[in-house]
């Protein structure tokens, strides 16, 4: 429940610049924040307010055109320029678990296959077992044989986060995770991720259309034309 | 990397069809390449078994001397040249040979021969020694004469279908007026000894006044002997010229040889069309797997990791092809001979196509040279896919 | 030295050339009786004709064995030797004049004294011999046999004329105007005797593949006539 003091991320004056012909667009507009180790935020804003590239620089999957960002005490990004490749896409795998709108299951693998990838591209030691605790965590065991196409959508959603968890990441990105979900679904989904803050210790970081769902977070974050518009207090009054 | 391959090879399996042209097409390729290499290798090989079947291999002859029967001919029977019969003691003495015999060829014009006449030859032979150097030369009737001096002939087996005889029928010599009695007939060999008709040699040099004369000496090497010495020594003897049939092999594989580059060129082309086949297979699913190619790179992938993973999709592709192919090869290697046998002018006796694994194993060699070439590009393209490319695909 | 070389290279090519041109005829399959040039032979044997039809046929492709049989039968002789053998092709050359066919010309190999006899046939569309010619002949005698007087006596006859000549003996078993063919050299006789065969053969031949054996039925009302 409460958030401990030390923090994971630390993003200074982010500012992000697309081109588009001759005009130049700020998706993100000098944007300062911090975010706790073990803290739920929710990101909301309309369309085009900058929340998904807010994220994406934060997860380190777009490089600002200018600004700082620290994570976990290291320097990611100064002054837009960011650590090489091969660099960021350790620290995407030790610090990062991504959930996305689309589920982007394999179909020709099954649910346990699916899980399992991010360990063919890396050894990790007791693989084996963290795939069959997540499995049994999002209660998607009994279907582990299934190809995809087999199963729900909200299983899937599930064993897309499974494999977002299975590398023991500190912080979980998730980009409109029930967009492709009904309200039950969703509504499953959210209590997921509260149990996933709460009791694994992850830091999570939603960003979401669903009010109901950004709700459940600790704190929320409106974003506007690239700018932070109002940060909006929740349980545990902390800005 | 064994997972590497699983996820490799179910990713082929997302779309069969695909896949399964594709690797026809590799198949196709590889069918042709080992089709080829097994006819390149079956050819010389029955070629070299041919060349051996002659019993000699090397011929002296008279300098400027046609000592061939279709030689003879196109001259019209003339230009003939002679060497002493004491050659051929002096040629015995030498430490490399194993054997020698003495041969004398002789035309004739045969008014009765085609249309307007035509020559005939006539090949005197030892019978103490040419039968043995042929050994391999089987009797469809009859048998060799054996008297030096006999008026008896042994014919090819073409030659005496050409006149219609058969053992005890006589033989005409033609301007000569000669009866010779036909005392055996030989199989078919598929060599030109189908189209000789052999007399003993003192009844040839009898028949038309050639006493003591030849043609030819035919020797057989012993095997440890070198040759290219041994020929060195036999272009001394004064007045001949020496025939080596490991020479004339070589003219024979420079005629064949061209035939084969362009044979070659073509199996190429395929090789190339199916290469070109493979990449676009592989970019396609490469441009449709962007955004999961994306959620890979997020989940932790290298860009070497990602390239791996599709070089690993075209290998597969390439070695299931190539082993289609090299299976298809074997399969219809007796059907490829026929059709060989059909367009080429000379085809060796015995087996023209000989696939071994050696070959196999070489042509998979080729295929998986194919596929690691034509995966670079498609594999580079795929590791250059960013994360974010996946992301701004799905807000779009 | 240079000559030698020079010499070397050409026996090479003729050495190669001699695995090229031998055999000479065919490679594989029996030999069989064609004309040596037939725009040029069917012409001169058939004056007025503008066109000739080549047909290859053989006894085992038409009817096999059974074929085989009624054809020794009808020859009073069995196919003997290596290359009188049941498959053996013969060519068959049907000629015009314009779309008009006019007649036929057919040639067998024939086992001579000293070497193969080629008997050829010119006739006409009944199966009357209009014109016998020899293609090849290995003979001592060979000018007299080729002599234009020779031929003309087979001119006029019909495969029914050769029925009643046996051509074991030699000799005409009944009326047939076979009995005029002379032989202008005894020496000569069993190269004469081998064309007359080779006539008899031949007419046999075309009745069965090319004129539906007409003359079959005057073989079998023979053989009840003379048993």
């Amino acid at each position: 429940m409460t958030a401990n003091s030390q923090k994971v991320i630390e993003a200074t004056h982010l500012v992000k610049i697309y081109r588009r012909g001759s005009e130049e667009i700020p998706a993100v507009n000098d944007i300062s924040l911090s975010i706790q180790a073990g803290e739920f935020v929710s990101f909301v804003g309309p369309s085009g307010s900058g929340k998904t590239t807010l994220i994406n620089i934060l997860g380190c999957l777009d490089n600002p055109t200018s600004g700082k960002l620290v994570l976990a005490g290291r320097t990611v990004v100064e002054n837009g320029a960011a650590l090489s490749e091969a660099k960021l896409t350790k620290i995407r795998r030790e610090i990062f678990g991504y959930i996305f709108q689309k589920f982007y299951l394999i179909p020709t693998l099954t649910v346990i296959e699916n899980v399992m990838l991010p360990f063919t591209f890396y050894e990790k030691p007791g693989a084996k077992k963290e795939v069959e605790r997540i499995l049994n965590l999002m209660e998607i065991d009994h279907r582990k044989d299934h190809l995809p196409g087999q199963i729900s959508g909200g299983e899937m959603q599930r064993v897309a986060i499974a494999r977002a968890l299975v590398n023991r990441p500190q912080i979980v990105l998730a980009d409109e995770p029930t967009g492709n979900l009904d309200t039950r679904r969703s509504q499953e989904i959210g209590i997921l991720l509260q149990q996933l803050n709460q009791q694994e210790g992850l830091t999570i970081i939603l960003v979401t259309h669903n009010p109901a769902l950004a709700r459940m977070a600790h704190r929320t974050v409106e974003l506007k034309d690239g700018k932070i518009y109002s940060p909006v207090y929740t349980q545990d009054g902390q800005a | 990397m064994i997972k590497i391959l699983k996820v490799a090879y179910k990713n082929l399996l997302r779309k069969k069809t695909r896949s399964g042209l594709t690797i026809i097409g590799i198949g196709l390729a590889a069918w042709v390449l080992v089709s080829l290499l097994g006819f390149n290798k079956g050819y010389e090989s029955s070629l070299n078994r041919d060349i051996d079947n002659l019993g000699f291999q090397m011929i002296v002859t008279a300098k400027g001397c046609p000592y061939e029967a279709a030689t003879l001919m196109l001259k019209g029977g003339t230009g003939l040249r002679y060497m002493p019969g004491s050659i051929t003691e002096q040629i015995a003495k030498e430490p490399e040979v194993e054997a020698v015999t003495s041969m004398l060829m002789q035309a004739v014009f045969d008014p009765n021969k085609g249309e307007s006449g035509g020559y005939s030859a006539y090949l005197g032979v030892d019978p103490a020694t040419f039968p043995q150097m042929k050994s391999f030369l089987e009797f469809k009737q009859g048998a060799w004469f054996t008297d030096p001096d006999a008026m008896e002939a042994v014919l090819g087996y073409e030659a005496a279908e050409l006149e219609q005889r058969e053992v005890g029928d006589l033989l005409l010599i033609a301007d000569k007026e000669v009866a010779v009695k036909v005392v055996g007939i030989l199989k078919r060999t598929g060599t030109q000894d189908d189209g000789t008709i052999f007399l003993p040699l003192r009844s040839v040099q009898k028949i038309f006044g050639a006493k003591d004369e030849l043609t030819g000496v035919g020797i057989k090497v012993k095997k440890e002997a070198d040759m290219p010495q041994f020929e060195e020594k036999m272009y001394k003897l004064p007045d001949v010229q020496v025939v080596s049939l490991s020479q004339v092999k070589q003219t024979i594989m420079t005629l064949v040889s061209t035939a084969k580059v362009m044979v070659f060129s073509i199996a190429l082309i395929a090789i190339l069309i199916s290469v070109v086949g493979v990449i676009n297979t592989i970019l396609m699913s490469v441009m449709e797997r962007f955004q999961e190619i994306g959620i890979l790179k997020s989940m932790g992938a290298t860009a070497w990791d990602v390239f791996t993973l599709i070089w690993v999709e075209t290998l597969i592709l390439c070695i299931s092809g190539g082993m289609i192919g090299a299976t298809l090869a074997l399969a219809t290697a007796k059907l490829t001979e026929v059709l060989v046998r059909q367009l080429l002018p000379y085809a060796p006796s015995g087996g023209l196509v000989q696939i071994d694994l050696s070959l196999i194993a070489l042509t998979l060699g080729v295929v998986i040279l194919i596929g690691l070439l034509s995966g670079v590009y498609p594999s580079w393209k795929a590791g250059r896919v960013r994360p974010l490319d996946a992301i701004r695909s799905q807000v779009e | 030295m240079l000559e030698i070389m020079i010499m070397k290279r050409l026996h090479f090519i003729f050495l190669v050339a001699g695995f090229f041109l031998i055999p000479v005829e065919q490679l594989f399959g029996a030999v069989g009786c064609d004309l040596n040039d037939p725009d040029r032979d069917v012409a001169r044997l058939f004056p007025g004709s503008t066109g000739f039809k080549t047909e290859y046929v053989a006894i085992d492709q038409k009817g096999g064995p059974e074929l085989l049989a009624q054809i020794e039968d009808r020859l009073g002789d069995t196919f003997k030797g290596l290359f009188e053998t049941i498959n053996v092709p013969y060519t068959l050359y049907e000629v015009f004049k314009g779309r008009e066919k006019i007649g036929y010309i057919h040639g067998v190999n024939e086992k001579g004294q000293y070497g193969g006899i080629q008997v050829f046939l010119v006739l006409d569309l009944e199966g009357v011999i209009k014109s016998f010619y020899f293609q090849k002949l290995t003979s001592r005698y060979g000018k007299q046999l080729r002599d234009q007087k020779f031929g003309e006596q087979f001119v006029g006859l019909t495969l029914k004329d050769f029925y009643n000549y046996d051509v074991n003996s030699g000799k005409a078993i009944g009326p047939s105007g076979v009995e005029n063919i002379k032989n202008p050299v005894p020496e000569a006789e069993p190269d004469f005797r081998a064309a007359l065969r080779g006539t008899k053969k031949n007419l046999i031949l075309v009745d069965e593949f090319i004129l539906g054996n007409k003359y079959l039925a005057y073989h079998q009302s023979r053989g009840e006539r003379n048993p």
